[in-house]
């Protein structure tokens, strides 16, 4: 067994298939949890795990020609994810907390197949991982969204080259979390083509939602937009089941309701990361 | 007609939004926002079958108004209501 902590949580893998795996994907180790404990979540290795009556509700595109992925609910709302290359994913809802994994693909897949499976079990916990590229300024955390091309990625590292002690937390996928008090980001395992694999947790300042223009400028939006920006880059296959939409729903209105969240038209130019840094940071 | 019981309407920070699921488009949400007028007469009218009238009448029930005032609002409101999918029918 393998025991980690993500997000605040803490993840048991089974399997020794899954162990010598989890030992070669780089970006595991610092999250290593040595520590003796209960576990919140339990991503069990099993072969062919069932998926009795399923109906596929959504279907789509894995990154890099990897083929599809088809997800999969029944009656009593368990979900399952079928791989092409044969590997399987379960979400049982009678067993909160655990998830049932029959990997086949290649190590890449199953790093995708823990984001997902970690994805439906944190969302009780008030966890997401969040598509992002996460700034750290002064102990607090400034994420960027957008679709992949917007120049999330640029736009932290501008602030990282031009804003003095602002350093990379994550960039692509940190988890961020609503809390008793107050929102949170943490470093992840998961973070797309650059090794930064940070665990460390800070207190989020604001989100940013990154739009190319000719012109940098900047507004912070209400309620309704906020949710607007936020909500696509929340795990898409989350909202294609109605029960994880309302804990999807309950997780961006306990965000929203703390953190601003500001549109920023914006070119990839220093000019940009001043002025969202100013305003966010306005003394 | 009928309001479309599929689409949920979900509160989020005190604003009421139903999330329609925009199909292919991955990175895109489209939301419908109900203001409190808007969601009482959703309120008043799902479950069941209702007609144009039963609208006026609604509006002249709770509201402070007069009929040609409600009239109007009653076919903005459904007008509206129809061109975002959420009166079928």
């Amino acid at each position: 067994m393998r025991s980690y902590r993500i997000g605040g949580l803490r993840v048991a893998v089974t399997g020794r298939r899954l162990g010598q795996a989890l030992d070669r994907m780089p970006g595991m180790t610092p999250f290593v949890n040595t520590r003796l404990s209960r576990f919140d979540m339990w991503i069990n290795e099993q072969e062919n795990p069932e998926v009795p009556e399923a109906h596929e509700i959504y279907r789509f595109q894995l990154a890099e020609e990897r083929g599809t992925c088809t997800m999969l609910a029944d009656k009593d709302g368990n979900l399952a994810y079928r791989f092409d290359s044969g590997s399987v994913l379960l979400h049982d809802r009678f067993r909160a907390g655990d998830v049932f994994l029959d990997w086949h693909g290649d190590l890449d897949e199953l790093r995708y197949m823990l984001w997902l499976a970690y994805a439906h079990e944190a969302l009780a916990y008030g966890a997401v991982p969040v598509h992002a590229s996460a700034v750290v300024w002064q102990e607090r955390a400034v994420l960027c969204l957008g679709e992949s091309g917007t120049g999330k990625s640029t736009h932290t590292r501008l602030w990282v080259e031009n804003i003095k002690n602002a350093f990379l937390l994550n960039d692509d996928s940190p988890i961020v979390r609503v809390e008793h008090d107050g929102v949170w980001a943490y470093g992840s395992p998961w973070s797309g083509k650059t090794p930064c694999f940070r665990k460390e947790r800070y207190p989020v300042a604001a989100f940013l939602r990154l739009r190319q223009a000719p012109d940098n400028s900047i507004e912070r939006v209400p309620t309704v937009q906020a949710f607007v920006a936020l909500q696509p880059s929340c795990p898409p296959t989350l909202a294609h089941d109605e029960q994880c939409m309302d804990g999807m729903v309950d997780f961006i209105g306990g965000v929203i309701g703390q953190v601003p969240v500001f549109l920023l038209d914006c070119r990839p130019d220093i000019e940009a990361a001043q002025l969202s840094f100013k305003t966010i940071f306005p003394f | 007609m009928k309001i479309d019981s599929g689409k949920k309407v979900r509160t989020v920070s005190g604003e009421n939004i139903v999330i329609m699921q925009a199909a292919g488009m991955a990175d895109m949400t489209q939301v419908v926002a109900l203001n409190a007028s808007a969601m009482e007469l959703y309120n008043a009218l799902k479950e069941r079958e209702f007609t144009d009238e039963d609208v006026v009448q609604t509006l002249l029930d709770i509201y402070d108004v007069d009929e040609p005032t409600a009239r109007r609002d009653a076919a903005e409101w459904v007008g509206q209501m129809r061109k975002e999918g959420l009166i079928v029918a």
